[in-house]
């Protein structure tokens, strides 16, 4: 059977999204893993019921594997899980409003479980992660410079890098990459010429817009939540 | 123009009044010093009191962020526990010889410099404790000066002394699954760079026994490794003298690699 991952971020609360999610993937055809990177949580609205059944799965729901994401990482600051430090940018940036609204959609209850996540997976040699390998809060994007794409696939050691933080869906791939590398000190010189093999960066998306990937092809298809799905070969239009 | 620039001191006076006599007798008056001032070596008052006075501009290095901030190293620092235990002894040893003064000034040090093309920092333009080993990945060796805004950056910490030059670089970028107008296949011509690590005054682990640092011509833009000799006796004695441990003077005398190093050159430090 073909093996199918789920990416899907930026939910935020919003339970429906994720059963709208859940019923897609059932029509789905494949053995299926779904990923959720982050950011279930979110300030506008309350997230106790998205997070009851993340952490509760219905009988016929697709075991989601989660880890933390921007939003998770301030609540876990502001919560004292981060040592001394609190949600400080969040703070000046958008106001202790917002702090509160945060803190006000997510049950304590929650809170080691939240905390528990991790920063993100290795799964073959793909790496799933909220922001990047350098930062939970950082932002990939198709403008990113591809020296930095390739610095945040090597920390992670792998060749493709699933991010969600921009929240932009893309699929970009690295290829060729040389680079001519002389080095003297005092042993003498040695040169060499470092390759780097084909990698990728792939955004999956948030909230209704999620990712299918197809491991067996390394295809990528961009999903909308409760629309059939299509996959977005050159010369076809978006949905 | 000739600058000279210098790392890693690490409190070993002898060495470091060597280097300069080296660099004055070249006569150039162009200095910039990478940080480690202290740490290993018995004289940290002494050679803080002599950059001072010199006033050669200096960026912090991990030992001086160690030693005013508390031990801040990640694991990469120490191939051992033995090795570790040293390094928190040596830390203590120097936090206590400290005047106020000296810790005030430490604590002062920028955490990088620049000048023009030049970028000064201590381990990486990301950390005072990142290793910017020789044969990294060159890919993420020129990201790390390309995105530090540098065509050359200088650095120290692993007191291995080389130059490294990353040129011809290209990569071609796709975007898979794209709608036409934005599908897109292009080739990017990457900048040529350079890498120079200065090597340690103070406490040298490129095999010799002879202090390091390196002279760069701005205007030919040619850099030169020096290798300078020192009263290594005088150290030793005075490290012996000091109670600091004994292996750190042996290290001195055999110039071996024993020591306090990554020994993981893919290692990305993530402090
Ligand atoms: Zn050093
Ligand atoms: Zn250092």
């Amino acid at each position: 059977m073909i093996e199918r991952w789920a990416l899907v971020s930026g939910l935020k609360g919003d339970l429906d999204t994720y059963e709208l999610i859940q019923k897609d993937l059932k029509k789905t055809p494949g053995n299926i893993s779904l990923f959720v990177l982050g950011d279930m949580i979110g300030p506008e609205k309350n997230c106790n019921k998205l997070l009851h059944r993340l952490i509760n799965p219905k009988s016929n729901d697709l075991q989601p594997w989660c880890i933390y994401g921007w939003w998770e990482e301030q609540i876990l600051l502001e919560s004292g899980y981060r040592g001394d430090q609190r949600a400080e940018a969040l703070r000046i940036n958008k106001g202790e409003e917002l702090v509160k609204s945060l803190t006000n959609a997510v049950d304590k209850s929650f809170l080691d479980w939240i905390a528990a996540l991790q920063f993100g997976f290795v799964e073959l040699d793909c790496g799933l992660i909220h922001g990047s390998s350098k930062d939970v809060g950082e932002n990939l994007t198709l403008e990113t410079a591809p020296l930095t794409l390739l610095d945040r696939l090597t920390r992670l050691q792998v060749n493709r890098l699933f991010t969600a933080r921009s929240k932009q869906q893309f699929h970009l791939e690295l290829k060729e990459g040389i680079v001519n590398s002389e080095v003297e000190d005092l042993n003498g010189n040695r040169k060499k010429e470092q390759k780097v093999p084909q990698k990728a960066v792939i955004g999956i998306g948030a909230g209704k817009n999620y990712t299918l990937y197809d491991v067996g092809t390394d295809n990528t298809q961009f999903v909308q939540a409760g629309y059939k799905s299509e996959k977005r070969i050159k010369g076809f239009g978006r949905l | 123009m000739n600058q000279a620039i210098i790392s890693c001191l690490h409190a070993n006076l002898p060495a470091v009044e060597a280097v300069l006599k080296d660099i004055e007798l070249q006569g150039i008056t162009n200095i910039t010093c990478l940080g480690d001032l202290v740490g290993y070596g018995p004289q940290p008052n002494e050679v803080i009191e002599l950059i001072r006075d010199k006033k050669i501009p200096t960026c912090q290095g991990c030992w001086d962020e160690d030693v005013v901030d508390g031990l801040d190293a990640c694991d990469c620092s120490y191939p051992s526990q033995l090795a570790e235990r040293r390094g928190h002894f040596a830390h203590q040893w120097t936090t206590d010889k400290l005047t106020k003064e000296n810790k005030d000034y430490l604590a002062n040090l920028p955490y990088s410099i620049r000048k023009d093309k030049c970028l000064f920092v201590h381990g990486s333009p990301n950390s005072q404790h990142e290793y910017l080993l020789p044969d990294m990945d060159a890919f993420a060796a020129l990201e790390r000066v390309e995105n530090a805004r540098a065509e050359i950056l200088f650095c120290g910490h692993t007191h291995q002394p080389y130059i490294r030059e990353l040129a011809d670089g290209s990569i071609a970028v796709k975007i898979k699954n794209a709608v036409p107008k934005d599908t897109q296949e292009k080739e990017i011509q990457l900048p040529m760079r350079r890498i120079v690590n200065a090597g340690s005054v103070g406490e040298p682990r490129h095999g010799g026994t002879k202090a390091t640092y390196v002279v760069h011509n701005e205007v030919t833009n040619e850099v030169k490794i020096r290798e300078v000799e020192y009263d290594i006796e005088l150290t030793c004695k005075a490290i012996i003298d000091s109670g600091l441990p004994p292996i750190f003077a042996w290290r001195l005398k055999n110039g071996f690699e024993f020591a306090e190093q990554a020994e993981d050159a893919s290692h990305v430090c993530e402090r």
